[in-house]
């Protein structure tokens, strides 16, 4: 009786069909359609940003079209599949470490549960083992013998419009952030995986507008938000004051200053939006304080490199942009802002790409004499090295006290953490300018720290739930550290988590702020000669 | 006490003795039954480190709390905390409404299920009744936790636009959401 009733809830709770997926799963995963619908995928590119990334010199963004991923026809180009697997080919000879993922993956397993899309979801497909199965079947089939003989017995598949938007389901459902790489005994790297299947895809006209505008507005005019160097200058002008109006120091800055000894880019969204003005703040107060000679571009105003999230020419052109500021301005080194893929692009692939960058020079604190060897051929340093060098040498003096309304954890940002290696120098920071502060379980931080589910392009409105759903492991964690610490403060040193952990914040953990570590910089720093006003939220009160 | 074993004879237990000896049993099941929800659910059912398994850790957490609500006759009120460990979850994945409160009531039946099964306490089952009724209360109370998650999601979502913390793109018009998000439409249960 009980029983015959539990059986009918089941039937009903458990075989509904996913909205991720749309799948009932009782079949093989290969043979289980993607279904779209509102809410599981971001919103295809517009034709006039494709039309204007493909008229670009190097560039190559081809089948502008309406289309609409809910529709069946995806209005292909006929020839795809030609393309698709052409591209496959020159990507396999191009780039050995994707031939080398591809045939390499024994399917031990150590992976498929470290992947936060995978476990905010519970489906299959968002392991990162068979998320790169999604390539490695149709490489099998075409390019391996055992496929070309066996077939599916070889897990090898026929690439077919399916297959396709299957591709284009799971790699906008990772946001490349590596965390399953640290965990494979072999090394394999599913975010390339992910990176050459969103290539792919652009090959044949199908991308997401969250990218791709960014991408050609950064092309355009130098930041992700299409401004013009006035409104860019305006901004900064503007936080500028504020610090003025705060601490009672004037802030001496400068733009496209030919001869400066740094140029420093910081993503636009620092100076643009909430809660990164704050941080932006911070460097200004900072900056001052050293009398650091310096200058800001309203050419290079972006950090960001959203071309990493589409392919690789992109992506050298938009990190060239930099450089060729830093050279045209005749500057000695760079200094980078608290951003997330810039570095990945500066550490990873900038050298490959449009380096080494022998116009600069060796990066050598003016005010230290620390000679940042790491970033010899980069000539790139993180603010967060910078700083805490100067925190090593005394350089500045701080009062942790000015920051006792801040009770902090800090969450590490997948690329610095994984793709940089910068562990250390944001928590020696944070033990400088904080009384204390905590961190969060060990298996979420450091190398294993979880993504903030949004990265990649996919801080998108649309896949609000989607977000959600990926960030829960993050988010997790930091209820943990204010369940038991009363923690009120999500620290963190990229850009993009500063607004995407806010709206995850806001959903999971209401009433916990986010904030960049130059910002709690900022608000500890002493100041010669100033005047400041009783800041009871630091930088963020009103006055 | 447990079962009080006397001479070949098994003496018969209370209720409240039952949902104590029966606890671990009761909690084990209700928790895989909501994991199975999940396509992929053996390692959520498995991995016990809430850190590296937040689905199944809170799923099993919010359950074992709320079962020593609903079986010691706490006030609904109480339910609320355990209940929205798991409703936060649940209310922003690929479930239908029903979906996703559906386990929350599938304890009546689990707990049914086991005390019938066993001698000792089958004659228990007919005393269920104020049980069953915190279950009912229990589920009420997680529908109305799955709609205030929803609205705080939307919150989210439009506070995001209006903020201007992604002003990337100039799609920001909260018009376009009505434009795009069609409502659902609305799936009955039919083999309830
Ligand atoms: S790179 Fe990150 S998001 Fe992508 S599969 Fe690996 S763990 Fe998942
Ligand atoms: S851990 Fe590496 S080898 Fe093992 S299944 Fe994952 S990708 Fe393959």
């Amino acid at each position: 009786m009980a029983v015959a009733k539990l059986e009918q809830l089941s039937k009903s709770v458990v075989q509904g069909p996913s909205l991720a997926t749309g799948a009932i799963p009782t079949q093989d995963w290969m043979d289980v359609p993607v279904v779209f619908k509102p809410g599981n995928f971001a919103y295809q590119a517009k034709v006039e940003k494709v039309e204007y990334l493909n008229s670009q010199k190097d560039l190559n963004f081809p089948n502008a079209r309406e289309w609409s991923p809910e529709n069946d026809d995806w209005k292909l180009p006929e020839d795809w599949k030609e393309i698709i697997l052409h591209g496959l080919k020159e990507r396999l000879d191009k780039f050995r470490s994707l031939k080398i993922f591809m045939d390499c993956c024994v399917r031990c397993g150590a992976c498929a549960d470290k992947c936060h899309f995978f476990l905010g979801t519970g489906d299959p497909k968002n392991m990162p083992v068979m998320r790169a199965e999604l390539l490695r079947s149709i490489y099998r089939n075409d390019f391996t013998l055992a496929g070309k003989l066996m077939g599916k017995m070889a897990g090898a598949r026929e690439m077919t419009v399916g297959v396709l938007k299957e591709w284009f389901m799971y790699s906008y459902q990772c946001t490349e952030c590596r965390r399953c790489s640290v965990f494979c005994p072999y090394g394999i790297d599913t975010a390339e995986v992910t990176m050459m299947l969103r290539e792919l895809l652009h090959l044949v006209g199908v991308g997401i507008n969250w990218i791709l505008e960014p991408a050609s507005n950064s092309n355009r005019t130098g930041n992700h938000m299409g401004l013009q160097p006035h409104t860019f200058k305006d901004n900064v002008d503007f936080l500028a004051e504020d610090v003025e109006n705060l601490t009672g120091v004037k802030i001496n800055h400068s733009f496209n200053r030919k001869g400066a000894e740094v140029l420093f880019i910081t993503p636009s969204a620092d100076v643009f939006a909430e809660p990164g003005l704050y941080t932006a703040m911070g460097y200004l107060a900072l900056f001052e304080e050293i009398g650091l000679d310096y200058t800001w571009s309203t050419y290079a105003s972006e950090g960001g490199n959203f071309g990493l999230f589409t392919n690789n020419e992109l992506m050298k052109k938009l990190n060239g942009k930099m450089y060729a500021e830093a050279k045209r301005l005749g500057v000695k080194y760079i200094i980078g802002g608290e951003c997330g893929h810039m570095w990945r692009v500066v550490h990873q692939y900038m050298d490959t790409m449009n380096g080494p960058a022998d116009f600069l020079e060796v990066p050598k604190s003016s005010i230290t004499g620390t000679v940042f060897n790491n970033a010899a051929s980069t000539k790139m340093v993180h603010i967060s090295e910078f700083t805490a060098d100067l925190i090593r040498h005394n350089k500045i003096k701080l009062d942790p006290s000015r920051n006792s309304h801040v009770k902090a954890t800090f969450h590490d940002s997948c690329n610095p953490a994984r793709a940089m290696g910068l562990l250390d120098e944001p928590r020696y920071i944070l033990d400088h300018v904080l009384d204390n502060w905590v961190e969060m379980p060990e298996n979420t931080i450091r190398e294993q720290t979880f993504c903030c589910g949004s990265g990649t392009g996919l801080n998108t409105d649309e896949i609000m739930e989607l977000r959600m759903r990926a960030g829960l492991p993050r988010a997790n964690a930091v209820k943990h550290v204010i369940d038991k610490y009363g923690v009120n403060t999500l620290s963190c040193v990229c850009a993009i988590d500063r607004a995407t952990l806010t709206s995850l914040m806001n959903y999971w953990n209401p009433g916990c702020d986010v904030c960049g570590v130059s910002e709690l910089v900022g608000n500890a720093l002493v100041m010669k000669g100033e005047n400041r006003q009783e800041l009871t939220e630091g930088l963020r009160t009103l006055v | 006490m447990g079962i009080h074993l006397t001479e070949g004879k098994v003496q018969v237990m209370e209720l409240d003795e039952a949902f104590r000896w029966y606890r671990e049993k009761i909690i084990d099941k209700w928790v895989g039954y909501a994991l199975e929800t999940y396509e992929s659910s053996s390692f959520f059912k498995n991995e016990k480190d809430k850190f590296a398994n937040p689905v199944g850790g809170n799923t099993r957490e919010a359950f074992s709390r709320l079962y020593t609500k609903l079986t010691l006759g706490a006030d609904p009120g109480e339910f609320v905390a355990p209940l929205e460990q798991v409703m936060r979850i649940r209310a922003i994945q690929a479930f239908r409404p029903s979906q996703a409160v559906g386990p929350i009531h599938a304890i009546k039946h689990i707990t049914r299920e086991i005390l019938e099964k066993n001698k000792e306490t089958r004659h228990l089952v007919v005393q269920l009744y104020d049980f069953e009724f915190a279950v009912d209360l229990a589920v009420l109370a997680a529908f109305d936790l799955y709609m205030q998650c929803r609205e705080q999601l939307y919150q989210v979502r439009i506070k995001e636009i209006k903020t201007g913390s992604f002003i990337l793109t100039d799609s920001r018009c909260p018009s376009n959401l009505l434009k795009t998000d069609a409502l659902e439409p609305i799936t009955v249960l039919q083999d309830i």
